[in-house]
């Protein structure tokens, strides 16, 4: 049955959305930004076998794609941030606040 | 193409609940213990290896989805590519135990918990209605690397080119963020 795929699919999403908005070290993030988009990843398979088409896998991997560039430039900004704040707790990072 | 849900959906709802796949239901609730374990752990490098595991139990899921090339490239693209870098990133800083930074107290995450926790069930309810058959007969050579390739440099070659160009960026934009000086 298609919705335990898809359970997982939102099951990964929400767990991803947590690990953004609990956790305060940048790595951690990013990682979590990755779990979501494996969820995601999960429920277009699901519905690609469900249709019997290979569009949905066709954007699974320009999913990847994206995924990819995504976390190359996020771990760069974050040496940069390591480089000149030292630190990667994204609390201690309030210039932009005002 | 339309899918007749007449009488047959109603059998279908009545063994719901009995047939899961075994193999589905371990590798995904490896993925998912997993994923918890990313965003549960203090040490970066403990959540990356987390990370990996939950990464090689969902390229089992994707093999029982029917897509095989998607597995092989996710285990060489997630685990291959983003996973070192992600390792690397983490050795070049080199942090140590006090300067991973402080955590939201507990009373915060536990409330953060609770919202995703809701989010879960908006998503998860009225996914689970849906029980569309996952037997339903695929073309041949469904999932393979001919017809994925097929499929992406007809119909989507334009989009083939976008990633390919965001790529590019991408390689610009860390060479140019990551560089002390030019």
């Amino acid at each position: 049955m298609i919705n335990h795929y898809l359970v997982l699919s939102a099951a990964l999403f929400a767990i991803g959305t947590f690990g953004v908005l609990a956790r305060r070290n940048l790595l951690i993030i990013l990682m979590s930004v990755e779990i979501m988009l494996n969820g995601v990843n999960v429920a277009l398979l699901a519905f690609a076998r469900t249709f019997g088409s290979t569009h949905g896998q066709v954007f699974v991997l320009m999913v990847m794609g994206v995924a990819a560039a995504e976390v190359s430039i996020g771990l760069a900004i974050l040496i940069a941030v390591f480089r000149n704040r030292k630190t990667v707790d994204t609390g201690d990072l309030k210039s932009l606040q005002g | 193409m339309k899918r007749g849900r007449g009488p047959e959906t109603a059998a279908a709802v009545g063994e719901n609940r009995v047939s899961i796949d075994p193999v589905f239901a371990a590798a995904g609730g490896i993925s998912l213990v997993a994923a918890l374990g990313v965003v549960s752990l203090r040490s970066p490098v403990h959540a990356a290896i987390s990370m990996l595991v939950a990464f090689l139990g969902l390229a089992v899921v994707y093999l029982r989805l029917g897509a095989p090339f998607l597995a092989a490239i996710h285990v060489l693209v997630y685990t291959g590519a983003i996973l070192v870098l992600f390792l690397f990133v983490i050795m070049m800083l080199n942090l140590k135990p006090d300067e991973l930074g402080v955590e939201y107290p507990l009373k915060t995450r536990a409330l953060i918990a609770l919202l995703c926790g809701g989010l879960f069930a908006l998503l998860a309810l009225p996914l689970w209605q849906d029980n569309r058959s996952l037997e339903t007969p695929t073309p041949p050579g469904f999932g393979g690397v001919e017809t994925v390739g097929t499929a992406l440099f007809n119909d989507y070659a334009l989009a083939f080119e976008l990633i390919s160009v965001l790529i590019m960026v991408a390689v610009f934009g860390g060479v140019l963020l990551a560089k002390r000086k030019l």
